[in-house]
């Protein structure tokens, strides 16, 4: 066993598990609160790559700016992202999912796999049908600590997952939107009728939500240096994995989900061979379901009528 | 259930309609045809997406074509028009939709032949329908060894007619392509140890395998072998692995959409400074925009003589550039002729699909903008030259080629 190989590796894991989570929160949220998988998730977080790029294309930022400018440059990209991307969520919500909330289950499912098919295209006349290239503003350089190194876009992307994260768990925790989102969630009839108004609650989970889409599309823009429309896809179905594994509805059983995922994926590219990676995550996801249907960290929901 | 049996039942009939040999769409073009006005060249390209730089300068040569033959008057008065498909769905090639642009090609009868496609796992799903049918359809960059020769598992995909050859290509196939690659890097530029990356397509695999064949027979080592989940990102997993077998090249065998521009992107983030070589997959602007600055120093081998190099394809040049005001991509003169043999077979038959089939089958000595050529038994040309490339300041250029042609 080569011991700095696997610190490498769980390095990559812990990368790659960041992204998967920060995405997975979005599907948790939604779902433990109007019990509805939000396919367009994938694509909202590809779109909040896309609009970073516009803003950095925009304000001109370059590698080479001041690093006062640079710092602006970034902090406006996020606000941009995270906003807009923010709003999206809420007019997906007003106009795509509200109008069907308490019908059968499958019209909404099918409403969000339109909803993402929408968003795919939208991208795809904007941007262009290729891989963009996003503006490499961050240098990525590698360290090499000896036998062991990191790259220094893994650390960034590893610690603002990290903050995005913990300030959801105090805002939904700590806080009195937070409480009446746990108290929606938990039974919205009952929530109403203690005064909550589920429409707000509901209209804000969407917005976290896609707020933390949009932050997690601008850092792999800048940790990939490349955007496609179609990245939304593959990303969104795992994140959604990684949701159902930690327990869907549970927003620290998505983060789990999420890293237990990304560290899933590398070990199987270095211990069994690359192509077997989305075998083994859905292997996992199976072996999951059936011992512990619920997830791993997962909530026991009432059954509603 | 009645309900459902009624509905399976006139599925059954309508999918006997469209597919069935024989069925109305499928009859060669005869006299009825030729009263109309136009003969007509399918051509189907993947023309959206990240592919689009493949199939848009193929596309224009052809078009090229087509002009040149109006100009100078048609076919007894009738003139040459394309059909144009596009084979990308979401910007991706997809055998599927290949197959069904092709049934829709063949469904007009004023359609003679087709030009195309572009990738080869299309191929594997378009042959079998135009091999029914009995219609030519010549391949400009096709390049998996299947799709024509017997040894490789081509009898699979001309089952309804396995001796008579309606798919040609006039480009050498990877069973060439990845040997050249392969004594490139260990001859010319001495490395020893590779570590191959594949995107599981029958392009990608089919060029990896091959290279890897021959990497062997030199004496070099392969020390991983690993293929790609498609759609995926983030290869720094993988390249981590790469890195610890300590190779001293990384082969691609796949197109810059399936991971080629993102694999030599990343291989820096996890401080792998090896060189990179592929296919013709990623000989492409593409891979350019998608690898950036990380692109220098990248290798790639084009089934295709260079068209700048050719004495014969001046005029083809400066038309292409005369009339695109771009340059041409790299398999833009074997578009040309691809376009040029089915308009000569036009020319000297008539719009018969099966007398055009059959001229084509016989093409011998053919002189053309990329030299003079015939078509063997299987339907591959004798014209056997691969070119090698690396990029030099952000740009492809062209190294060496190496001619097979016996």
């Amino acid at each position: 066993m080569d011991w700095n190989l696997l610190v490498l590796q769980l390095i990559n894991g812990l990368t790659l598990g960041a992204i998967y989570a920060v995405i997975a929160l979005g599907y948790t949220m939604v779902y433990g609160i109007i019990e509805l998988i939000n396919f367009a998730h994938g694509d909202v977080y590809t779109a909040g790559s896309f609009v970073a790029l516009a803003t950095l294309t925009l304000l001109g930022a370059t590698r080479h700016m001041a690093a006062a400018a640079l710092a602006f440059a970034l902090i406006v990209t996020f606000l941009a992202a995270m906003l807009i991307m923010g709003a999206t969520g809420v007019v997906i919500e007003r106009f795509a999912y509200r109008p069907l909330r308490g019908r059968q289950r499958l019209a909404p499912l099918l409403t969000a796999i339109g909803v993402s098919f929408s968003l795919e295209n939208i991208l795809q006349l904007w941007m262009g049908p290729s891989p963009v290239p996003f503006p490499q503003v961050l240098p990525n350089p590698f360290f090499n600590l000896g036998a062991v190194g990191v790259g220094q876009m893994q650390l960034v992307v590893i610690f603002s997952s990290i903050v995005m994260m913990l300030a959801l768990h105090f805002f939904v925790q700590g806080t009195k939107l937070g409480k009446a989102m746990r108290a929606t969630a938990q039974d919205w009839m009952a929530a109403e009728i203690m005064g909550i108004d589920i429409n707000k609650t509901i209209a804000l989970t969407f917005f976290i939500g896609s707020v933390l889409a949009g932050a997690g599309g601008v850092i792999t823009g800048l940790y990939y240096g490349n955007v496609w429309f179609i990245n939304g896809f593959r990303a969104g179905l795992i994140a959604f994995t990684a949701a159902v594994l930690g327990g869907i509805g549970n927003t620290t059983g998505a983060a789990l989900g999420g890293f237990v995922i990304g560290f899933v994926e590398v070990m199987t590219a270095q211990y069994v061979g690359f192509q077997w990676a989305e075998v083994t995550i859905f292997s996992v996801l199976i072996l999951v379901l059936i011992f512990r249907p619920t997830g791993l960290l997962g909530q026991q929901l009432p059954e509603r009528t | 259930m009645r309900r459902l049996l009624f509905l399976l039942a006139g599925l059954a009939v309508i999918s006997l309609i469209a597919m069935g040999p024989g069925s109305g769409g499928l009859q060669p073009a005869n006299g009825a045809a030729m009263a109309g006005k136009t003969i007509k060249i399918g051509v189907d390209l993947p023309m959206s997406g990240g592919e689009a730089p493949n199939g848009e300068p193929t596309n224009n040569a052809v078009l090229l074509a087509i002009d040149e033959a109006n100009k100078a008057g048609g076919y007894k008065g009738m003139m040459f028009e394309e059909v144009l498909k596009d084979d990308a769905v979401n910007g991706v090639h997809d055998p599927a939709q290949g197959a069904k642009n092709v049934q829709e090609l063949l469904a007009d009868s004023a359609v003679v032949g087709i030009m195309g496609n572009f990738n080869s796992n299309v191929g594997k799903a378009t042959i079998p329908i135009t091999n029914a049918a009995g219609v030519v359809q010549i391949s400009p960059s096709q390049t998996n060894p299947g799709l024509t020769k017997p040894e490789f598992g081509a009898l699979d995909v001309r089952k309804a007619h396995p001796t008579q050859i309606n798919y040609f290509r006039v480009c050498p196939t990877d069973d060439l392509q990845g040997p050249v690659a392969a004594d490139y890097a260990f001859k010319k530029l001495k490395l020893k140890k590779v570590a191959i990356l594949d995107d599981q397509e029958t392009y990608g695999k089919g060029i990896a395998d091959e290279f890897a064949r021959e990497f062997g027979k030199l004496g070099g080592t392969v020390v991983s072998r690993d293929g790609i989940p498609k759609g995926t990102q983030d290869f720094h997993a993988i390249l981590t692995a790469i890195k610890a077998k300590a190779p001293d090249l990384l082969f691609f065998g796949g197109v810059t959409t399936t991971g080629g521009g993102l694999i030599r992107k990343q291989m820096k983030d996890v401080g792998l400074t090896i060189p990179y070589e592929g296919g013709d997959g990623i000989v492409e602007d593409e891979f350019l925009k998608v690898a950036g600055d990380d692109a220098n120093g990248s290798y790639g081998t084009v089934a295709a003589e260079n068209a700048e190099k050719l004495p014969t394809a001046k005029g083809f040049l400066a038309a292409y550039k005369a009339k695109y005001k771009s340059d041409p991509g790299a398999y833009s003169a074997n578009g040309y002729v691809a376009a040029k043999i089915i308009i000569d077979a036009v020319k000297a038959v008539g719009p018969d699909r099966a007398k055009v089939r059959a001229w084509v089958a016989n093409l011998k000595n053919y002189k053309s903008i990329i030299g003079t050529f015939s078509f063997d038994k299987n339907g591959d040309t004798t014209n056997k030259i691969v070119s090698v490339y690396t990029v030099k300041n952000g740009k492809w250029e062209w190294l060496d080629q190496i001619n097979f042609t016996l």
